[in-house]
């Protein structure tokens, strides 16, 4: 019941997030670029609920922001899936408790997710590739990104660890002699 | 990366101060230099004023400190004169705004009376960094299909790529995606004019005939050349041009003549009437 009510947050959440990305960081930019949220917000969960929500819940997203503005769909919910199965993997690998870290990851997914969808778009719709325009727009995007996520993180943190007492059980370990 | 609450506190408060030097400093428009002109007039010339009314007082008026009683009910008057007048003023930029909506209709009718039209709002922009389409508030049950022509009062806005029974999605001239047969209305010479990523009031002029005689500020309209866009739509005009050594790769910069950052109400050309 609580993983359901956690769920239902988390959707809440995400059309927040919708809103806030459509409305405010279409005039609060930089140099006119946009942040992703979406990004931050699927990373999060994938770090904290796991890789099956992260997949789940990322694919949803993605498609639903397809159907909504995209022009293709599906690119969206493979790409945002990917960093939710992602989140895991950095959860066992890199600490969650360093801004830094956080910081790094976001980066690093935002230029993944922003390279892979410029490159499928030119490619889908025959488009020529700006290179020098789109390495300014994916910089400055993951600037931006990781920007929110020093301002955030204390958020994220409370709001992670509240994620991860549902879905994570923690393994009490006995001691055998 | 922050030893305790108050530092990290203290972390968050700059980097968020950053966040808004960065957003307002790099959206800042080079005509609106005059602002900070004023800004910094407006630091100093009150303090000005008051330095030369103080001397001016002091070389020969006497009467500085008499009226304060009567300066005060005067005043008080006028604060309720300017509350008066204030409300009024708000009424007035409601009026002000729903009739320039109005007349916005009513010059998209007027402009493209040859068309048959339907009018909407943009309900919602691309949320991406790469793409540039619009959702309208208009749909199939109004009549609205795909490939549509949209356009606004200044000129051409795009094409209608999906609906849904209340609202359409507009792939605008300005995506990366959209290509429009178009002609210098002057010369009559046929190039292709397409959206770029650098920025959302410029389109990147190609395909230039050889023999074309291109002239900063000639004006660009659709050729009627694919079937989507009807003929003789205005799109922009020629604002830079590009040689380069070998003619046929010569392109030119057209600034769209629509404002894509506050696009509000648009007209979908459902037929030529």
């Amino acid at each position: 019941m609580k993983k359901v009510f956690v769920i239902f947050c988390l959707i809440i959440t995400f059309f927040i997030i919708y809103f806030l990305q459509a409305n405010f960081f279409s005039w609060f930019t930089i140099a006119s670029i946009k942040p992703n949220l979406f990004i931050i917000f699927v990373l999060l969960i994938g770090l904290f609920a796991g890789k099956k929500i992260g997949v789940i819940l990322g694919l949803l997203f993605g498609i639903y922001l397809d159907l909504l503005i995209g022009r293709t769909i599906g690119i969206s919910g493979i790409l945002l899936a990917t960093i939710g199965f992602l989140g895991e993997y950095f959860d066992q690998n890199f600490s969650k408790e360093s801004r830094l870290t956080i910081m790094l990851m976001v980066v690093g997914c935002t230029i993944a997710y922003e390279l892979i969808g410029y490159v499928y778009h030119t490619f889908r719709l025959s488009l020529h590739f700006e290179i020098n325009s789109f390495i300014r727009i994916v910089l400055i995007e993951a600037l931006y990104n990781a920007i929110l996520v020093i301002i955030i993180y204390p958020l994220m943190q409370k709001a992670g660890y509240a994620i991860e007492n549902t879905f994570k059980v923690k393994s009490i370990l006995t001691r055998y002699f | 990366m922050y030893k305790n609450k108050k530092t990290g506190i203290a972390g968050i408060i700059v980097t968020l101060i950053i966040l808004i030097l960065m957003v307002v400093i790099t959206n800042i428009n080079v005509s609106n230099v005059s602002k900070i002109e004023n800004i910094a007039s407006a630091i100093v010339m009150p303090i000005q004023n008051g330095l030369t009314y103080l001397k001016n007082k002091i070389a020969g008026n006497n009467h500085f400190f008499e009226n304060i009683n009567h300066l005060q009910t005067e005043n008080e008057e006028l604060k309720k004169k300017n509350s008066e007048l204030e409300q009024s003023l708000r009424e007035f930029e409601i009026i002000k705004s729903e009739n320039e909506t109005l007349k916005e209709y009513v010059n998209l009718k007027d402009k493209y009376k040859a068309y048959s039209t339907i009018p909407a709002y943009v309900i919602n922009r691309s949320i991406d960094n790469y793409s540039s389409t619009i959702i309208i508030n208009v749909g199939e049950k109004d009549g609205i299909k795909e490939n549509m022509t949209v356009i606004a009062d200044a000129g051409l806005v795009g094409h209608v790529i999906s609906t849904t029974n209340h609202t359409a999605k507009v792939q605008t001239l300005v995506d990366t995606a959209t290509a429009v047969t178009s002609t210098i209305s002057t010369t009559k010479d046929t190039i292709i004019v397409q959206g770029t990523l650098d920025d959302s009031t410029i389109l990147k002029a190609t395909y230039i005939p050889t023999d074309a005689s291109l002239l900063q500020g000639d004006s660009v309209e659709t050729s009627g050349i694919g079937g989507i866009y009807p003929k003789g739509i205005h799109i922009g005009t020629i604002k830079e041009i590009f040689t380069t050594k070998n003619i046929t790769d010569r392109y030119a910069t057209v600034e769209t003549s629509v404002d894509f950052t506050k696009l509000d109400t648009v007209l979908v050309i459902s037929s030529n009437q």
